[in-house]
Protein backbone atom coordinates (compact mmCIF):
# COMPACT_ATOMS: atom_id res chain seq x y z
CA UNK A 1 0.00 0.00 0.00
CA UNK A 2 1.02 3.38 -1.52
CA UNK A 3 1.69 6.29 1.06
CA UNK A 4 0.48 9.35 0.41
CA UNK A 5 1.65 13.00 2.20
CA UNK A 6 -2.60 13.35 2.99
CA UNK A 7 -2.00 9.97 4.68
CA UNK A 8 0.89 10.96 6.58
CA UNK A 9 -0.63 14.33 7.82
CA UNK A 10 -3.97 12.47 8.74
CA UNK A 11 -1.48 10.70 11.16
CA UNK A 12 0.24 13.21 12.17
CA UNK A 13 -2.87 14.63 13.27
CA UNK A 14 -4.01 11.97 15.07
CA UNK A 15 -0.36 11.46 17.23
CA UNK A 16 -0.51 15.43 17.89
CA UNK A 17 2.53 15.72 15.50
CA UNK A 18 3.45 18.95 14.10
CA UNK A 19 4.80 18.30 10.55
CA UNK A 20 7.05 20.87 8.80
CA UNK A 21 5.85 21.20 5.17
CA UNK A 22 9.81 20.64 4.29
CA UNK A 23 10.18 17.40 5.97
CA UNK A 24 6.63 16.09 4.52
CA UNK A 25 8.12 14.42 0.94
CA UNK A 26 10.82 12.82 3.51
CA UNK A 27 8.28 11.36 5.66
CA UNK A 28 6.13 10.16 2.87
CA UNK A 29 9.18 8.15 1.02
CA UNK A 30 10.49 6.64 4.27
CA UNK A 31 6.90 5.75 5.87
CA UNK A 32 6.10 4.12 2.59
CA UNK A 33 9.31 1.94 2.73
CA UNK A 34 8.87 1.13 5.90
CA UNK A 35 4.78 0.15 5.43
CA UNK A 36 6.47 -1.69 2.02
CA UNK A 37 8.39 -3.46 4.62
CA UNK A 38 6.27 -4.85 6.94
CA UNK A 39 3.73 -5.64 4.44
CA UNK A 40 5.77 -8.94 4.10
CA UNK A 41 3.47 -10.10 7.29
CA UNK A 42 0.81 -10.75 4.66
CA UNK A 43 2.62 -14.09 3.29
CA UNK A 44 1.88 -15.64 6.61
CA UNK A 45 -0.96 -17.88 7.04
CA UNK A 46 -2.11 -16.89 10.05
CA UNK A 47 -5.71 -17.51 10.24
CA UNK A 48 -8.50 -15.12 11.30
CA UNK A 49 -8.84 -17.12 14.65
CA UNK A 50 -5.03 -17.62 15.20
CA UNK A 51 -4.36 -16.64 18.77
CA UNK A 52 -2.10 -13.34 18.97
CA UNK A 53 0.84 -13.57 21.74
CA UNK A 54 0.68 -12.31 25.26
CA UNK A 55 3.60 -10.76 26.51
CA UNK A 56 4.48 -11.37 30.56
CA UNK A 57 3.81 -13.68 33.01
CA UNK A 58 0.96 -16.11 33.22
CA UNK A 59 -0.49 -15.42 36.23
CA UNK A 60 0.08 -11.79 37.23
CA UNK A 61 0.82 -11.40 41.32
CA UNK A 62 -1.17 -9.16 42.91
CA UNK A 63 -0.62 -6.78 45.62
CA UNK A 64 -2.36 -6.72 49.22
CA UNK A 65 -5.21 -3.91 49.01
CA UNK A 66 -3.46 -1.51 50.86
CA UNK A 67 -2.32 2.17 50.65
CA UNK A 68 1.33 2.82 50.85
CA UNK A 69 2.68 6.34 50.41
CA UNK A 70 4.65 7.02 47.31
CA UNK A 71 7.96 6.70 47.07
CA UNK A 72 9.08 10.47 45.59
CA UNK A 73 12.09 12.35 47.02
CA UNK A 74 10.66 15.34 46.28
CA UNK A 75 6.78 16.89 46.52
CA UNK A 76 4.31 17.51 43.75
CA UNK A 77 5.51 21.40 44.12
CA UNK A 78 8.71 20.42 43.32
CA UNK A 79 8.45 18.58 40.30
CA UNK A 80 5.65 20.78 38.62
CA UNK A 81 5.97 23.49 36.68
CA UNK A 82 3.44 25.66 37.42
CA UNK A 83 1.96 24.69 41.25
CA UNK A 84 -0.65 26.77 43.28
CA UNK A 85 -2.65 26.35 46.09
CA UNK A 86 -2.35 22.34 45.81
CA UNK A 87 -3.26 22.27 42.43
CA UNK A 88 -0.47 21.65 38.76
CA UNK A 89 -1.38 24.74 37.00
CA UNK A 90 -1.57 25.20 33.11
CA UNK A 91 -1.45 27.78 30.61
CA UNK A 92 -4.66 29.18 30.03
CA UNK A 93 -6.02 27.68 26.64
CA UNK A 94 -8.66 29.43 24.41
CA UNK A 95 -9.94 26.41 22.51
CA UNK A 96 -11.00 24.69 26.22
CA UNK A 97 -13.00 27.58 27.67
CA UNK A 98 -15.88 26.89 24.91
CA UNK A 99 -15.97 22.86 25.74
CA UNK B 1 40.31 -1.64 35.72
CA UNK B 2 39.60 -4.55 38.06
CA UNK B 3 36.69 -6.61 38.20
CA UNK B 4 33.25 -6.40 39.96
CA UNK B 5 33.78 -9.15 42.46
CA UNK B 6 37.84 -7.56 42.72
CA UNK B 7 36.18 -4.43 43.29
CA UNK B 8 34.12 -5.20 46.23
CA UNK B 9 36.43 -7.67 47.89
CA UNK B 10 38.92 -3.93 48.16
CA UNK B 11 36.17 -2.34 49.47
CA UNK B 12 34.69 -4.54 52.32
CA UNK B 13 38.38 -5.71 53.33
CA UNK B 14 39.47 -2.01 53.16
CA UNK B 15 42.75 -2.60 50.90
CA UNK B 16 41.07 -0.01 48.44
CA UNK B 17 38.43 2.08 50.01
CA UNK B 18 35.26 3.19 47.82
CA UNK B 19 36.85 6.85 47.68
CA UNK B 20 39.74 5.94 45.82
CA UNK B 21 37.46 3.99 43.64
CA UNK B 22 35.27 7.31 43.04
CA UNK B 23 38.36 9.29 42.00
CA UNK B 24 39.84 6.59 39.84
CA UNK B 25 36.13 6.22 37.91
CA UNK B 26 35.99 10.06 37.83
CA UNK B 27 39.14 10.27 36.38
CA UNK B 28 38.61 7.29 33.57
CA UNK B 29 35.36 8.95 32.90
CA UNK B 30 37.17 12.29 32.55
CA UNK B 31 39.27 10.49 29.99
CA UNK B 32 36.53 8.94 28.29
CA UNK B 33 34.64 12.31 27.41
CA UNK B 34 35.65 12.44 23.76
CA UNK B 35 33.19 9.13 23.28
CA UNK B 36 30.55 11.54 24.56
CA UNK B 37 29.32 8.45 25.63
CA UNK B 38 28.23 9.98 29.08
CA UNK B 39 25.29 12.40 29.31
CA UNK B 40 24.98 13.22 33.28
CA UNK B 41 27.81 12.82 36.29
CA UNK B 42 29.29 14.44 38.67
CA UNK B 43 32.59 13.98 41.25
CA UNK B 44 30.92 15.34 44.10
CA UNK B 45 28.43 12.57 43.61
CA UNK B 46 30.69 9.68 43.09
CA UNK B 47 32.42 10.59 46.71
CA UNK B 48 29.52 11.16 48.33
CA UNK B 49 28.21 7.82 47.51
CA UNK B 50 31.75 6.25 48.13
CA UNK B 51 32.42 8.66 51.63
CA UNK B 52 29.00 6.88 52.79
CA UNK B 53 30.21 3.04 52.08
CA UNK B 54 33.71 3.94 53.73
CA UNK B 55 32.38 5.00 56.92
CA UNK B 56 29.93 2.02 56.93
CA UNK B 57 31.05 -0.62 60.12
CA UNK B 58 32.93 -3.56 58.31
CA UNK B 59 30.47 -6.11 59.40
CA UNK B 60 27.81 -4.06 57.37
CA UNK B 61 30.13 -3.77 54.52
CA UNK B 62 30.82 -7.12 54.27
CA UNK B 63 27.01 -8.09 53.16
CA UNK B 64 26.76 -5.85 49.91
CA UNK B 65 27.95 -7.87 47.15
CA UNK B 66 28.39 -4.44 44.86
CA UNK B 67 30.19 -2.89 47.55
CA UNK B 68 31.89 0.27 45.69
CA UNK B 69 31.10 -1.31 42.05
CA UNK B 70 30.76 2.15 39.61
CA UNK B 71 28.09 0.87 37.70
CA UNK B 72 26.45 3.32 34.90
CA UNK B 73 22.86 3.63 33.80
CA UNK B 74 21.29 4.29 30.50
CA UNK B 75 19.78 7.63 30.86
CA UNK B 76 16.27 6.26 30.39
CA UNK B 77 16.36 4.55 33.93
CA UNK B 78 15.02 7.14 36.36
CA UNK B 79 17.21 8.53 39.25
CA UNK B 80 16.75 11.16 41.82
CA UNK B 81 19.89 12.54 42.10
CA UNK B 82 20.74 13.12 38.54
CA UNK B 83 18.36 13.87 35.10
CA UNK B 84 16.72 11.57 33.25
CA UNK B 85 16.79 13.03 29.60
CA UNK B 86 16.35 9.81 27.55
CA UNK B 87 18.60 11.50 25.10
CA UNK B 88 15.35 13.91 23.93
CA UNK B 89 15.02 17.25 23.92
CA UNK B 90 11.48 17.24 25.23
CA UNK B 91 12.72 15.43 28.62
CA UNK B 92 16.18 18.47 29.04
CA UNK B 93 16.57 18.77 32.54
CA UNK B 94 13.84 16.11 33.85
CA UNK B 95 15.16 15.00 36.99
CA UNK B 96 12.75 12.05 38.65
CA UNK B 97 11.24 12.17 42.10
CA UNK B 98 11.78 8.49 42.54
CA UNK B 99 14.37 5.67 42.17
CA UNK B 100 13.69 2.75 39.78
CA UNK B 101 13.00 -0.11 41.57
CA UNK B 102 17.16 -1.73 40.04
CA UNK B 103 18.50 1.86 41.25
CA UNK B 104 17.47 1.33 44.66
CA UNK B 105 18.55 -1.99 44.31
CA UNK B 106 21.92 -1.40 43.04
CA UNK B 107 22.28 1.27 45.86
CA UNK B 108 21.11 -1.42 48.37
CA UNK B 109 23.71 -3.35 47.45
CA UNK B 110 26.77 -1.19 47.63
CA UNK B 111 26.97 -0.07 44.12
CA UNK B 112 28.02 3.49 42.81
CA UNK B 113 25.97 5.00 40.39
CA UNK B 114 28.62 6.14 38.33
CA UNK B 115 26.75 8.06 35.62
CA UNK B 116 24.14 8.05 32.96
CA UNK B 117 24.81 7.12 29.81
CA UNK B 118 24.07 8.57 25.99
CA UNK B 119 21.29 6.80 23.73
CA UNK B 120 19.30 6.67 20.76
CA UNK B 121 16.11 9.36 21.81
CA UNK B 122 14.05 7.27 23.91
CA UNK B 123 15.38 3.79 22.96
CA UNK B 124 15.07 4.15 19.33
CA UNK B 125 17.23 3.24 17.41
CA UNK B 126 20.67 0.49 16.73
CA UNK B 127 23.53 2.90 16.54
CA UNK B 128 23.70 5.45 19.22
CA UNK B 129 23.61 8.07 16.49
CA UNK B 130 19.39 9.07 17.31
CA UNK B 131 20.82 11.52 20.52
CA UNK B 132 19.84 14.72 20.81
CA UNK B 133 23.01 15.02 22.77
CA UNK B 134 25.24 14.02 19.51
CA UNK B 135 26.25 10.42 18.60
CA UNK B 136 28.01 7.93 20.97
CA UNK B 137 32.01 6.85 19.34
CA UNK B 138 33.00 3.32 18.95
CA UNK B 139 35.55 2.78 21.55
CA UNK B 140 38.11 1.26 18.79
CA UNK B 141 37.31 3.20 15.92
CA UNK B 142 36.02 6.69 16.30
CA UNK B 143 34.67 6.87 12.63
CA UNK B 144 31.97 3.57 13.64
CA UNK B 145 28.80 3.55 16.14
CA UNK B 146 28.97 1.49 18.93
CA UNK B 147 25.79 0.21 18.15
CA UNK B 148 22.89 0.84 20.28
CA UNK B 149 20.13 2.41 21.77
CA UNK B 150 22.37 1.44 24.76
CA UNK B 151 25.69 2.08 23.23
CA UNK B 152 26.67 4.84 25.57
CA UNK B 153 26.57 2.41 28.32
CA UNK B 154 28.51 -0.50 25.79
CA UNK B 155 31.32 1.93 24.94
CA UNK B 156 31.75 2.76 28.39
CA UNK B 157 32.11 -0.71 29.80
CA UNK B 158 34.13 -1.50 26.62
CA UNK B 159 36.24 1.61 27.02
CA UNK B 160 36.96 0.42 30.99
CA UNK B 161 35.40 3.15 32.75
CA UNK B 162 33.43 0.95 34.45
CA UNK B 163 33.17 -2.98 34.92
CA UNK B 164 29.55 -3.16 34.24
CA UNK B 165 26.31 -1.05 33.50
CA UNK B 166 22.81 -1.17 33.29
CA UNK B 167 20.78 -0.93 29.40
CA UNK B 168 17.40 -1.42 28.06
CA UNK B 169 16.55 -3.92 25.25
CA UNK B 170 13.55 -3.61 23.39
CA UNK B 171 14.11 -4.97 20.08
CA UNK B 172 18.55 -6.23 20.77
CA UNK B 173 19.13 -2.80 22.12
CA UNK B 174 21.76 -4.45 24.93
CA UNK B 175 22.68 -7.05 22.63
CA UNK B 176 23.78 -5.64 19.34
CA UNK B 177 26.13 -3.14 21.07
CA UNK B 178 27.56 -5.44 22.99
CA UNK B 179 28.53 -7.27 20.26
CA UNK B 180 29.96 -4.59 18.61
CA UNK B 181 32.03 -2.93 21.44
CA UNK B 182 33.29 -6.49 21.92
CA UNK B 183 31.62 -6.92 25.56
CA UNK B 184 28.63 -8.97 27.45
CA UNK B 185 25.23 -8.31 26.96
CA UNK B 186 22.94 -9.88 28.70
CA UNK B 187 18.69 -9.18 28.22
CA UNK B 188 17.17 -11.66 30.94
CA UNK B 189 13.51 -13.20 30.28
CA UNK B 190 10.47 -10.67 30.30
CA UNK B 191 9.62 -10.08 34.07
CA UNK B 192 12.70 -11.40 35.48
CA UNK B 193 13.91 -7.41 36.27
CA UNK B 194 11.40 -4.95 37.31
CA UNK B 195 11.06 -2.63 35.19
CA UNK B 196 9.46 0.13 37.20
CA UNK B 197 11.40 3.57 37.00
CA UNK B 198 12.54 2.24 33.03
CA UNK B 199 10.65 5.01 30.66
CA UNK B 200 8.42 2.75 28.94
CA UNK B 201 9.02 2.11 24.95
CA UNK B 202 7.41 -0.66 23.57
CA UNK B 203 5.73 -2.70 27.08
CA UNK B 204 5.54 -5.96 25.71
CA UNK B 205 9.19 -6.15 24.63
CA UNK B 206 10.61 -4.10 27.21
CA UNK B 207 13.68 -5.46 29.69
CA UNK B 208 16.27 -3.97 31.76
CA UNK B 209 19.31 -5.54 30.95
CA UNK B 210 23.49 -5.87 31.70
CA UNK B 211 26.96 -5.44 30.31
CA UNK B 212 29.65 -6.05 31.92
CA UNK B 213 33.30 -6.90 30.97
CA UNK B 214 33.37 -10.65 31.46
CA UNK B 215 30.40 -12.84 32.06
CA UNK B 216 30.59 -12.72 36.00
CA UNK B 217 30.83 -9.06 36.52
CA UNK B 218 27.39 -8.95 34.10
CA UNK B 219 25.84 -11.93 36.24
CA UNK B 220 27.22 -10.14 39.82
CA UNK B 221 24.74 -7.02 38.56
CA UNK B 222 22.24 -9.33 37.45
CA UNK B 223 21.75 -11.45 40.36
CA UNK B 224 21.26 -7.89 42.34
CA UNK B 225 18.56 -6.26 40.44
CA UNK B 226 16.45 -9.57 39.00
CA UNK B 227 13.81 -10.64 41.23
CA UNK B 228 9.98 -10.29 41.72
CA UNK B 229 8.94 -6.30 42.05
CA UNK B 230 4.92 -5.78 43.36
CA UNK B 231 5.67 -2.16 41.56
CA UNK B 232 5.59 -3.34 38.44
CA UNK B 233 2.91 -5.85 37.23
CA UNK B 234 5.12 -7.79 34.51
CA UNK B 235 7.28 -8.49 36.68
CA UNK B 236 7.12 -12.61 37.17
CA UNK B 237 6.95 -14.44 40.89
CA UNK B 238 10.61 -15.62 39.98
CA UNK B 239 13.72 -15.64 42.60
CA UNK B 240 17.05 -12.96 41.10
CA UNK B 241 18.95 -15.12 39.03
CA UNK B 242 21.61 -16.88 41.26
CA UNK B 243 25.10 -17.54 40.03
CA UNK B 244 25.37 -21.41 39.11
CA UNK B 245 28.91 -23.25 40.26
CA UNK B 246 31.52 -23.03 37.89
CA UNK B 247 31.18 -25.50 35.15
CA UNK B 248 33.90 -27.02 33.97
CA UNK B 249 32.60 -28.32 30.56
CA UNK B 250 29.98 -28.38 28.08
CA UNK B 251 29.30 -32.36 28.45
CA UNK B 252 25.68 -33.40 28.21
CA UNK B 253 24.22 -30.06 26.68
CA UNK B 254 23.24 -29.67 23.01
CA UNK B 255 23.02 -26.72 21.32
CA UNK B 256 20.84 -25.88 18.47
CA UNK B 257 22.11 -24.02 15.44
CA UNK B 258 19.26 -22.22 13.86
CA UNK B 259 19.94 -22.70 9.50
CA UNK B 260 17.82 -19.30 9.28
CA UNK B 261 20.43 -17.26 11.54
CA UNK B 262 23.12 -18.39 9.20
CA UNK B 263 22.34 -17.29 5.66
CA UNK B 264 24.79 -17.67 3.04
CA UNK B 265 25.09 -14.21 2.64
CA UNK B 266 26.39 -13.79 6.06
CA UNK B 267 29.54 -11.23 6.72
CA UNK B 268 32.26 -13.85 6.26
CA UNK B 269 33.94 -12.29 9.45
CA UNK B 270 30.58 -13.19 11.45
CA UNK B 271 30.19 -16.24 10.08
CA UNK B 272 33.98 -17.22 11.53
CA UNK B 273 33.16 -15.74 14.66
CA UNK B 274 30.55 -18.37 14.60
CA UNK B 275 32.53 -21.24 13.74
CA UNK B 276 34.92 -20.73 16.51
CA UNK B 277 32.10 -20.46 18.64
CA UNK B 278 30.91 -24.01 17.40
CA UNK B 279 34.73 -25.57 17.57
CA UNK B 280 34.74 -24.16 21.36
CA UNK B 281 31.83 -25.64 22.25
CA UNK B 282 32.78 -29.50 20.94
CA UNK B 283 36.40 -29.33 22.23
CA UNK B 284 34.61 -28.57 25.80
CA UNK B 285 32.27 -31.87 25.29
CA UNK B 286 29.02 -30.33 23.92
CA UNK B 287 26.43 -31.86 21.03
CA UNK B 288 25.65 -29.11 18.16
CA UNK B 289 22.86 -29.68 16.31
CA UNK B 290 21.39 -27.68 13.20
CA UNK B 291 17.53 -26.89 13.84
CA UNK B 292 15.06 -24.56 12.01
CA UNK B 293 13.20 -21.81 13.12
CA UNK B 294 10.93 -21.38 10.20
CA UNK B 295 9.21 -18.06 11.12
CA UNK B 296 12.67 -15.78 11.41
CA UNK B 297 12.34 -14.38 8.28
CA UNK B 298 9.00 -12.29 9.90
CA UNK B 299 10.55 -11.23 12.65
CA UNK B 300 12.05 -7.69 11.81
CA UNK B 301 8.61 -6.71 10.13
CA UNK B 302 6.45 -8.11 13.29
CA UNK B 303 8.41 -6.17 15.16
CA UNK B 304 8.66 -3.10 13.61
CA UNK B 305 5.04 -3.09 13.63
CA UNK B 306 4.76 -4.42 17.37
CA UNK B 307 7.27 -2.04 18.50
CA UNK B 308 5.82 1.49 17.09
CA UNK B 309 2.23 1.09 17.81
CA UNK B 310 3.12 1.20 21.38
CA UNK B 311 5.97 3.26 21.56
CA UNK B 312 2.91 5.75 19.45
CA UNK B 313 0.55 4.73 22.95
CA UNK B 314 3.33 5.25 25.53
CA UNK B 315 4.95 8.23 23.89
CA UNK B 316 1.26 10.02 24.51
CA UNK B 317 2.59 11.33 27.86
CA UNK B 318 4.93 13.56 26.32
CA UNK B 319 2.51 16.70 25.59
CA UNK B 320 3.85 19.50 27.51
CA UNK B 321 1.01 19.18 30.08
CA UNK B 322 1.83 16.14 31.91
CA UNK B 323 5.60 15.42 31.01
CA UNK B 324 8.08 17.17 28.62
CA UNK B 325 9.38 20.88 28.16
CA UNK B 326 6.31 22.59 26.88
CA UNK B 327 5.49 25.13 23.48
CA UNK B 328 2.44 26.83 23.21
CA UNK B 329 1.47 27.00 19.47
CA UNK B 330 0.78 29.43 17.93
CA UNK B 331 -2.86 29.42 17.92
CA UNK B 332 -2.98 29.53 21.70
CA UNK B 333 -5.09 26.27 21.81
CA UNK B 334 -4.49 22.79 24.11
CA UNK B 335 -4.04 21.18 20.24
CA UNK B 336 -1.46 23.71 19.16
CA UNK B 337 0.46 23.11 22.74
CA UNK B 338 0.24 19.20 21.92
CA UNK B 339 1.06 19.55 18.51
CA UNK B 340 4.09 22.06 19.38
CA UNK B 341 5.63 20.44 22.08
CA UNK B 342 5.90 16.79 20.33
CA UNK B 343 6.66 18.28 16.86
CA UNK B 344 9.66 20.70 18.36
CA UNK B 345 10.96 18.39 21.85
CA UNK B 346 10.73 14.94 19.62
CA UNK B 347 13.56 13.93 16.87
CA UNK B 348 13.16 12.67 13.59
CA UNK B 349 13.10 9.12 14.39
CA UNK B 350 11.22 9.31 17.58
CA UNK B 351 8.59 11.18 15.32
CA UNK B 352 8.78 8.35 12.74
CA UNK B 353 8.50 5.70 14.73
CA UNK B 354 4.88 7.42 16.46
CA UNK B 355 3.90 7.75 12.78
CA UNK B 356 4.50 4.39 11.85
CA UNK B 357 2.69 3.51 15.02
CA UNK B 358 -0.11 5.70 14.89
CA UNK B 359 -0.88 4.56 11.44
CA UNK B 360 -0.61 0.79 12.30
CA UNK B 361 -3.34 1.18 14.89
CA UNK B 362 -5.66 3.84 13.45
CA UNK B 363 -8.95 2.87 12.26
CA UNK B 364 -9.61 0.21 9.49
CA UNK B 365 -5.64 -0.81 9.95
CA UNK B 366 -5.38 -2.61 12.90
CA UNK B 367 -6.48 -6.07 12.16
CA UNK B 368 -4.53 -5.54 8.96
CA UNK B 369 -1.31 -4.85 11.13
CA UNK B 370 -1.05 -4.59 14.62
CA UNK B 371 -3.76 -8.18 15.34
CA UNK B 372 -1.28 -9.36 12.23
CA UNK B 373 2.00 -8.69 14.20
CA UNK B 374 0.72 -10.21 17.42
CA UNK B 375 -0.55 -13.80 15.71
CA UNK B 376 2.77 -13.81 13.54
CA UNK B 377 4.69 -13.17 16.98
CA UNK B 378 2.78 -16.38 18.82
CA UNK B 379 4.26 -18.46 15.65
CA UNK B 380 7.81 -16.98 16.48
CA UNK B 381 7.55 -18.09 20.08
CA UNK B 382 5.95 -21.52 18.91
CA UNK B 383 9.47 -21.92 16.69
CA UNK B 384 11.28 -21.59 19.96
CA UNK B 385 9.35 -23.16 22.03
CA UNK B 386 9.63 -26.55 19.73
CA UNK B 387 13.26 -26.53 19.33
CA UNK B 388 13.41 -26.48 23.49
CA UNK B 389 10.79 -29.16 23.26
CA UNK B 390 12.29 -31.24 21.38
CA UNK B 391 15.75 -31.12 23.47
CA UNK B 392 17.78 -28.17 22.46
CA UNK B 393 19.15 -26.68 25.66
CA UNK B 394 20.71 -23.54 24.05
CA UNK B 395 20.71 -22.03 20.81
CA UNK B 396 23.43 -20.81 19.38
CA UNK B 397 23.32 -17.82 16.35
CA UNK B 398 25.31 -14.80 15.30
CA UNK B 399 24.67 -11.52 17.75
CA UNK B 400 24.52 -9.34 14.63
CA UNK B 401 25.17 -9.66 10.62
CA UNK B 402 28.41 -7.42 9.98
CA UNK B 403 30.13 -6.36 12.70
CA UNK B 404 30.03 -2.02 13.88
CA UNK B 405 29.38 0.02 10.92
CA UNK B 406 30.09 3.47 10.27
CA UNK B 407 28.48 6.32 11.43
CA UNK B 408 25.82 7.51 8.83
CA UNK B 409 26.03 4.55 7.22
CA UNK B 410 22.56 3.64 7.75
CA UNK B 411 20.91 7.26 8.96
CA UNK B 412 18.65 7.73 5.77
CA UNK B 413 17.53 4.32 4.85
CA UNK B 414 15.75 3.28 8.41
CA UNK B 415 14.75 -0.06 6.82
CA UNK B 416 18.72 -0.92 6.76
CA UNK B 417 19.20 0.41 10.22
CA UNK B 418 16.12 -2.16 11.24
CA UNK B 419 17.73 -4.77 9.70
CA UNK B 420 20.81 -4.66 12.10
CA UNK B 421 18.42 -6.10 15.06
CA UNK B 422 17.67 -9.24 12.22
CA UNK B 423 19.06 -11.61 14.65
CA UNK B 424 18.20 -10.15 18.00
CA UNK B 425 14.87 -8.79 17.90
CA UNK B 426 12.54 -12.04 17.72
CA UNK B 427 13.62 -13.13 21.04
CA UNK B 428 12.35 -10.04 22.32
CA UNK B 429 9.64 -10.77 20.81
CA UNK B 430 9.29 -14.65 22.24
CA UNK B 431 9.80 -12.83 25.44
CA UNK B 432 13.20 -15.37 26.13
CA UNK B 433 16.59 -14.83 27.30
CA UNK B 434 19.52 -14.26 25.45
CA UNK B 435 23.15 -12.82 25.83
CA UNK B 436 26.12 -11.61 23.29
CA UNK B 437 29.19 -13.11 24.17
CA UNK B 438 32.35 -11.65 22.56
CA UNK B 439 34.25 -14.34 20.84
CA UNK B 440 36.90 -12.72 18.87
CA UNK B 441 37.58 -9.65 16.36
CA UNK B 442 37.61 -9.22 12.52
CA UNK B 443 39.55 -6.77 10.68
CA UNK B 444 40.40 -5.58 13.92
CA UNK B 445 36.40 -4.86 14.85
CA UNK B 446 34.80 -7.20 17.67
CA UNK B 447 32.46 -10.53 16.72
CA UNK B 448 29.13 -11.55 19.31
CA UNK B 449 28.06 -14.85 19.36
CA UNK B 450 24.58 -15.04 20.67
CA UNK B 451 23.33 -17.76 23.54
CA UNK B 452 19.39 -18.10 23.94
CA UNK B 453 17.63 -20.36 26.32
CA UNK B 454 14.44 -21.33 27.37
CA UNK B 455 12.19 -18.84 29.41
CA UNK B 456 13.85 -18.15 33.28
CA UNK B 457 16.87 -20.58 32.33
CA UNK B 458 18.82 -17.30 32.49
CA UNK B 459 21.39 -18.77 34.91
CA UNK B 460 21.59 -21.69 32.80
CA UNK B 461 22.82 -19.82 29.80
CA UNK B 462 25.15 -17.68 32.38
CA UNK B 463 26.80 -20.48 33.53
CA UNK B 464 27.53 -22.17 29.88
CA UNK B 465 28.89 -18.58 28.97
CA UNK B 466 31.33 -18.42 32.00
CA UNK B 467 32.71 -21.71 30.15
CA UNK B 468 33.09 -20.22 26.58
CA UNK B 469 34.36 -17.24 27.66
CA UNK B 470 37.62 -19.39 29.28
CA UNK B 471 38.80 -20.96 25.78
CA UNK B 472 37.51 -17.51 23.58
CA UNK B 473 39.93 -15.06 23.13
CA UNK B 474 38.04 -12.14 22.09
CA UNK B 475 40.77 -9.65 21.07
CA UNK B 476 42.26 -12.63 18.78
CA UNK B 477 41.21 -12.64 14.89
CA UNK B 478 38.96 -14.81 14.04
CA UNK B 479 40.33 -15.31 10.42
Amino acid sequence: MSIRPEDVLHVARLAELDVAEADLPKLVEQMGRIVGFVEQLNEVPAGEQAPPFLAGPGRTPLRPDKVAPVPLVRPPSAIAPEFTHGFFSVPRLGAMEGE
Amino acid sequence: MSGVAAIADGVVSGAAPAAAVARETGERLRRAADLNATLHWSQELLDRDAARLDQLPPAERTRLPLAGVPVALKDNIVTTDQPTTCGSRILEGYVSPYDATVVGRLKGAGAIIASKTNLDEFAMGSSTEHSAWGRVKHPLDPARVPGGSSGGSAALVAAGVVPAALGSETGGSVRQPASFCGVVGVKPSYGRVSRFGLVAFGSSLDQVGVFGRTVDDAARVLAVISGHDPNDATSAAEPPVTLEPARRDLRGLTFGIPGEYVPADLDPGVKAGIDRAVQAIQDLGGTVRQVSLPHTRFAVPCYYIVAPAEAAANLARYDGVRYGQRRVGPEGDVRALYRATRGQGFGPEVRRRILIGTYVLSSGYYDAYYRKAQQVRALLADDFRKVFAAGVDLLLTPTTPTPAFKAGEKTEDPVAMYLADIFTCSLNLAALPAMSLPVGRSGGLPIGAQLVAPMFADARMLSVAAVLETVLDPTREVR
